[in-house]
């Protein structure tokens, strides 16, 4: 999962982008609106984290200007705490409110939610027939016994499981679990996606030659 | 709750007014209609009376041949005066000698007493004020003695067409001479009022009566019932009260529109204050009939309405600014210390946090410092001391304070100052200038200069901190001195400023009586000025 995180305070934006690595998944940062804006609009992040007092364009003008183009979950996390704010923020186009000082947790369950309530599911526990996935604690079981997977292999995992039934290509892997700082090799998802099929069989994911990569329903 | 409405009272007493006024009018009415139709009555009455007088007149005495042609067309009542029909030779009643009766109907008086005269009574009723003198000059004629009505009369007593009018007729003695057959019950010689010889107009009980005495005391009473007349006043009550009510309800209906309109700009204005509240100062009054006193009230009420929007705007302002300034730093020293707690961490980075947070609370406290000072000084809490001091002095210790800030910029400080004798609180001023000179540093360019110059006239010090940095733009000059106003905001929080410096500067310069002022070119530098009264 990639987010995309838009804050000028640096230390808050260094936290979040720290957190939120260790969880797994890919950050990138900004810390002006329209840096932040520039990226949202060119790479389908699974979701956003704004800010709404921003230097350049403010977090409002982000988002106005963000949905008239992509669909990204958006979660404002602001320190502006009035009712208006919050009721603005929710009908201009943003998916959640969350007010400044929050507590880290909060955060990450807000995000998980988004990601996948975009993805159309409603649990948090994603099942595969026996293989059981729990995004929140981001563990893999089979038959009860649990599975030891890589924060990679489990990002690569968990995002073929929620969009169960969909072809994945290897590109929307790659934008979705590599921000900009990786510095990855094209075939390292397929290395992923081997060690994945070692650990969990070979049925699970299936290949489709020269498009991408699919988990059947 | 009717008593609380304007329109209501207002409606009330103009009902009053309106009742009393209509109720005037009719019994003024009232009363002049019955007074003109009384007069009527008794015009036809008096017309009777006169007629009747007229044809009451003794039988011709022998000899008065030409009598008849004498008393010619009858008539008014004007004749009675004239004593035309009885009048002939009173004298010669009394004897040979005649009395100073010359009038013009006096003829040859009889020459005996076995006229109808003879029977004149010794009672005879004079005419008040009026003596008998004697015999000889007894103005007045002496009447005939009880007669019987001439046939002329009896007509004109039994010629009664529309049966209202009754007449009745006395001698002198009080003898009935003839009565009409309708004349009520209960009518009797009206012997009382025998004193004048002017018509007496009466009302006695249903009926109304003109009782006249001739001159010679025969009494005749004309009457007629007053029912017509009082079905006829019945009637025109009836008429005046509908007419009243009308007039009333009209009046009333029309006033209740009036006051509705009159009074629709309040309901209007009362609406529009009523939906203004703290959440919603945007509502205005429709002032678009600006003429009247109405529109004006709306202007006023519009115009402080906006004042007050103004300053719940800055208020609403200020406390989101405030808000979003304190839990910024909150939520960086929570998110520091969740993020290192989330994983075993390295005692470097348990130390980066912890310098970090240390950071993140000291900021909080200058925030804090700096809105509890701006409290104290909007409060007017915070005495401010009227000091004599060198402002040179002052200055030079600000400089000494940020040199060394200046110095890792490579700045150069000009403050070459000749003592300024200056009135107010050392400390504050100082303060003041310190920051002008740490904004000076702050924003200025990389081995730039700072200038500080003062001039003094009779009224006022001016202290001018100048740099050579990029200026400010001049679209934000005007909100310079907003709280947590920043130019750009990035840098400045960087910067780890507080975005209250300039205002608490101002607000210390305000309770001076002074003021703060700034000019800036951008590309050249800005130049922040201080104004310190001297008159103090």
């Amino acid at each position: 999962m990639r987010i995309l995180v838009i804050e000028d305070e640096p230390r808050l934006l260094h936290n979040l982008a720290k957190s939120l690595r260790e969880e797994g998944y890919a950050v990138d940062t900004a810390a002006t609106g329209d840096d932040g804006l520039y990226k949202a609009e060119n790479y389908d992040y699974d979701a956003l984290v704004l800010d709404i007092m921003l230097p350049g364009l403010n977090g409002w003008e982000v988002l106005e200007r963000l949905r008239k183009t992509k669909p990204t979950p958006v979660l404002i996390l602001t320190a502006r705490d009035a009712t208006k704010d919050r009721v603005k923020g929710l009908d201009d186009g943003a998916d959640d409110y969350l007010v400044k000082p929050f507590d880290l947790a909060e955060l990450l369950a807000r995000l998980r939610a988004l990601i996948r309530r975009a993805a159309g599911q409603q649990r948090s526990i994603l099942e595969l027939g026996d293989i059981v996935l729990d995004t929140r604690s981001q563990t893999v079981t089979r038959a009860g016994e649990p599975l030891t997977l890589t924060a990679r292999e489990y990002s690569i995992l968990e995002y073929l499981a929620l969009h169960r039934g969909e072809l994945v290509t290897r590109t929307v892997l790659y934008e979705h679990l590599f921000d900009e700082s990786d510095d990855s090799l094209s075939n390292l998802v397929d290395v992923h996606i081997s060690n994945i099929r070692k650990k969990l069989g070979r049925d699970l994911i299936t290949t489709r030659r020269g498009q991408g990569y699919c988990i059947e329903t | 709750m009717f008593t609380k409405s304007i329109r209501w009272r207002l409606q009330l007493w103009l009902a009053f007014l309106l009742v009393s006024v209509l109720a005037g009018f009719g019994v003024t009415v009232y009363q002049l209609q019955r007074l003109h139709q009384l007069n009527l009555i008794d015009e036809e009455l008096d017309r009777r009376v006169a007629a009747l007088t007229a044809a009451l007149h003794p039988p011709p005495p022998q000899g008065w041949g030409h009598f008849d042609g004498r008393h010619g067309p009858r008539g008014t009542n004007d004749d009675f005066g004239k004593g035309g029909e009885w009048g002939r030779g009173p004298g010669d009643h009394h004897g040979p000698g005649g009395g100073p009766n010359d009038g013009p109907g006096r003829g040859p008086g009889p020459t005996n007493d076995s006229g109808p005269w003879s029977d004149w009574p010794p009672d005879w009723a004079k005419p008040p004020g009026m003596p008998f003198s004697g015999p000889g000059q007894d103005p007045f004629p002496r009447p005939p003695r009880d007669f019987p009505p001439s046939t002329e009369l009896l007509a004109l007593m039994d010629h009664t067409p529309t049966n209202l009018l009754y007449n009745v007729i006395w001698y002198n003695s009080g003898n009935l001479l003839r009565s009409s057959t309708n004349t009520p019950a209960g009518l009797l010689w009206p012997k009382e009022l025998a004193r004048s010889a002017q018509a007496r107009h009466r009302t006695r009980g249903p009926y109304r009566e003109v009782v006249h005495f001739t001159e010679m005391g025969a009494c005749v009473v004309v009457g007629c019932s007053l029912e017509p007349f009082w079905k006829s006043m019945g009637r025109f009550v009836g008429l005046l009260s509908l007419a009243g009510g009308g007039v009333l309800l009209a009046g009333l209906a029309g006033a209740w529109w009036l006051l509705g309109r009159g009074l629709r700009p309040i309901a209007q204005i009362s609406a529009a204050a009523g939906r203004i509240s703290a959440g919603n100062l945007a509502e205005r009054i429709d002032a678009a009939e600006t003429e009247n006193e109405f529109g004006r009230l709306a202007a006023v009420l519009n115009s402080t309405f906006a004042r007050l929007e103004a300053a719940f705007a800055q208020q609403s302002n200020f406390v989101a600014d405030a808000s979003h300034e304190l839990r910024t730093p909150l939520a960086v020293l929570i998110s520091d210390a969740q993020t290192t707690l989330a994983r075993e961490r390295s005692a470097a980075e348990y130390r980066e946090t912890v310098e970090s947070c240390l950071q993140t609370a000291q900021q909080m406290r200058r925030l804090a410092d700096s809105l509890l000072e701006l409290a104290r000084l909007d409060s007017g809490e915070e005495r401010i001391k009227h000091e004599v001091f060198d402002l040179a002095q002052v200055v030079h210790e600000c400089v000494g304070l940020v040199k060394p800030l200046a110095a890792a910029r490579g700045l150069k400080i000009h403050d070459e100052l000749a003592p300024l004798r200056c009135v107010g609180d050392p400390q504050r001023i100082g303060q003041v200038v310190t920051n002008l000179l740490s904004n000076a540093i702050h924003f200025n360019r990389e081995g730039g200069e700072i200038r500080v110059t003062a001039k003094a006239d009779k009224q006022e010090v001016h202290l001018t901190v100048a740099d050579t940095g990029e200026g400010i733009p001049a679209e934000a000059l005007p909100h310079l001195f907003e709280r947590f106003y920043r130019v750009d905001k990035s840098r400045s929080r960087a910067s780890g400023g507080t975005g209250l410096g300039l205002a608490i500067s101002k607000a210390i310069m305000d309770a001076h009586g002074g003021a703060l002022r700034v000019a800036s070119e951008p590309g050249v530098g800005s130049s922040f000025t201080v104004q310190l009264p001297l008159n103090e």
